[in-house]
């Protein structure tokens, strides 16, 4: 009875209940778009930090990450290869590093050269993907290089063209040989574009004079975001010489990052919230007044205060989760629309490396549970305490008084 | 001119001895400076030189001659061993071009690369573009004289594109030869020694034919120059320092 009674008191002044729903459902649908777009960046931005050069765990000599010392190498051996064994594992690539001089004709630009088997990269990088001109390295490929755009810019080069790699060799020698530019990719991070050029891994050993070493494997797992659980696992089965990081590790600003983004899903909820609360609760506080003195017939036939309160907030929370389920589906479609379409703003925007990642510029969202239930469950909950308010007040009211009332 | 140059100390020195001309000092010590620094250069020379670099994971031994012109021409090209044979540096200027046999080019030196080793030893090519420039970059003040030796500060000019902050010389008064130099960082830090030794008179010049540079950060670290040949005033023309002639084509 009483649940009929909310139905037809929230149906009685339609105009009323309208706006108030209208307030709850684009709150709610706007604030699911947002944490949806600002998931996405945070998802691009992880990506961009680990997909195109760190992947998710590395393992290398102790110490090697803090100073990169060409000294610190190892070699692979059965108990990395059992490790590297696990389920969650997707990818793994083996890396040879130097740091040297590049030189095309009359350029020359230091660069930082990463000696891979490009079968194994391509499972851990997708550098593949970012390819401006000419083509990835292939298996086969005795001394090809892709390089990013900026320093194929500095050194003036397109593919086809041939580089000349100098460097200080293992055994003190002036290591240099020749290089075939096959690729150039674009990440939009100036410092892989700048510096950054990919070569086979036995071509680099040979120059490094460096047989059958490496410096770092790059590991890429299905569990991005528990990677330092996954770390800590793999640890005890690695020999005692080597060392295994995850990509908070490695990028402690992009840990701090997530763990912020967080907290500010929960401030832009609060904000957001205390507006649209404020609202609802006015509205409410109208109604409530509005009828006055019909409530105080209602209670002059023998309802009780109780039975008033539990009318009204049933009326509250009927709109409540009227408004959150029309606000889900707005929000859903409309991020929906934003992760298969996205918006694109490369034409006002460049992109931006912040804290090891790049921020694309792209308005782009992607669809997490958490980021429809924050938003769903606030909104029922203060549209609950914005109608305790006046539901409280009018089951105190005296049933004359509440007649009288003008 | 060197011997000119000497003549011009010896009679700096005494007219600063008199006490009447204080204030040709700083001239006076930038022409002890500038002699130091090119003491294994002079106006021109060749010469054959022997050098060691021990690392804590290697050690190597190179032989290289080099020719050198004025402050501005240098040429050294290595002999030994046989893999680097043919290895060479040109500077001109504040130009430095490196030449590899290997894949046969010519490799300019991009100015953020000139911090980085020259060969691989603790020698930078910085040091080789910079080093000729040391008396007109820093001032120069007397810190201490005793009966054999002097030690002077070199301080950097205020705009002056110089990666020191401070320079220690200790020159033996006699032989106008400097015993040690002491490089500090910006903040004062003593990072590297260069040591001289072996002094013996070389086409009527007094010079340490060894050369030690010591970088202090790594202590077990050190690259020893042992001048082998050496021949000052030779006939040796501008454009004999060319693209070309590093290449070692004449």
């Amino acid at each position: 009875m009483l649940y009929q009674l909310a139905l037809r008191n929230i149906w009685r002044n339609r105009r009323r209940t309208l706006l108030t729903l209208s307030a709850m459902i684009i709150s709610s649908a706007l604030l699911i778009l947002a944490l949806g777009i600002f998931s996405g960046m945070l998802r691009d931005m992880l990506a961009s930090a680990t997909e195109q050069y760190y992947g998710h765990l590395v393992i290398s000599a102790k110490g090697y990450q803090d100073d990169r010392d060409m000294f610190r190498h190892f070699s692979m051996d059965k108990s990395i290869e059992n490790v590297l064994k696990q389920d969650e594992i997707t990818g793994y690539s083996q890396r040879l590093r130097s740091f040297g001089l590049l030189s095309h004709q009359q350029n020359s630009s230091p660069g930082e050269i990463l000696g891979i088997l490009p079968s194994q990269e391509q499972t851990v990088t997708s550098l593949q993907d970012s390819l401006l001109d000419g083509h990835y390295l292939t298996a086969d490929d005795p001394n090809g290089a892709v390089l990013g755009s900026g320093l194929a810019q500095r050194l003036n080069v397109v593919p086809g063209d041939q580089l000349v790699f100098v460097t200080q060799a293992a055994d003190g020698s002036i290591g240099n040989d020749l290089l075939l530019v096959q690729g150039i990719f674009s990440t939009g991070d100036i410092g892989y574009d700048n510096t950054l050029v990919l070569v086979p891994l036995a071509w680099l050993q040979q120059v490094l004079v460096l047989p059958g070493q490496i410096h770092e494997i790059a590991v890429k797992t299905d569990q991005p975001l528990n990677a330092a659980a996954l770390a800590e696992q793999y640890r005890v089965n690695l020999p005692d010489a080597l060392e295994i990081l995850d990509w908070g590790e490695m990028l402690p600003q992009m840990r701090e990052v997530v763990a912020s983004y967080d907290i500010s899903r929960m401030i832009i909820v609060t904000i957001l919230y205390l507006a649209t609360g404020l609202g609802i609760l006015n509205t409410f506080f109208m109604a409530v007044m509005e009828r006055t003195r019909e409530l105080g017939v209602l209670m002059a036939l023998g309802m009780r205060p109780g039975q008033i309160r539990t009318m009204i907030m049933l009326e509250t929370a009927i709109m409540g989760s009227l408004g959150l389920l029309c606000g889900a589906v707005v929000g859903i479609a409309l991020s929906l629309y934003m992760a298969l379409v996205g918006v694109d703003l490369s034409g006002t925007l460049t992109p931006i490396t912040y804290a090891g990642g790049t921020i694309l510029p792209r308005l782009h969202a992607v669809i997490e549970p958490a980021n429809i239930l924050i938003p769903s469950v606030c909104l029922l909950i203060v549209s609950l305490l914005a109608g305790f308010l006046p539901a409280n007040r009018a089951a105190k009211m005296q049933p004359v008084v509440a007649i009288r009332e003008e | 001119m060197i011997f000119l140059s000497l003549l011009k100390i010896l009679f700096l020195i005494l007219i600063f001895l008199s006490g009447s001309v204080s204030f040709s000092l700083a001239v006076d010590l930038r022409e002890l400076i500038r002699t130091v620094e090119q003491q294994y250069t002079g106006q021109s020379s060749i010469s054959a030189v022997e050098m060691t670099v021990v690392t804590g994971h290697w050690e190597r031994h190179l032989y290289m001659e080099s020719w050198s012109l004025g402050r501005e021409r240098f040429l050294i090209r290595i002999l030994a061993p046989i893999k680097e044979r043919g290895v060479a540096t040109l500077k001109v200027e504040n130009e430095v071009w490196n030449y590899l046999p290997k894949v046969d080019r010519v490799i300019r030196i991009p100015p953020s690369m000139m911090g980085g080793a020259w060969m691989g030893s603790h020698i930078t090519n910085d040091d080789l573009v910079k080093a000729n420039h040391i008396d007109q970059d820093y001032d120069f003040t007397l810190l201490e004289e005793t009966n054999e030796s002097w030690r002077i500060e070199g301080i950097p000019k205020p705009d002056a594109p110089v990666i020191w902050g401070k320079i220690i010389y200790q020159i033996f008064k006699e032989q106008l030869v400097p015993s040690q130099i002491d490089y500090f960082d910006e903040e004062g830090i003593l990072v590297r020694q260069i040591l001289f030794d072996d002094v013996q008179t070389v086409s009527g010049r007094t010079i340490p034919l060894k050369m030690t540079v010591v970088p202090l950060e790594k202590p077990k670290e050190k690259t020893v120059m042992h001048y082998r040949k050496l021949q000052f005033d030779v006939d040796l023309k501008k454009d004999f320092f060319s693209l070309g002639n590093l290449k070692g084509r004449r």
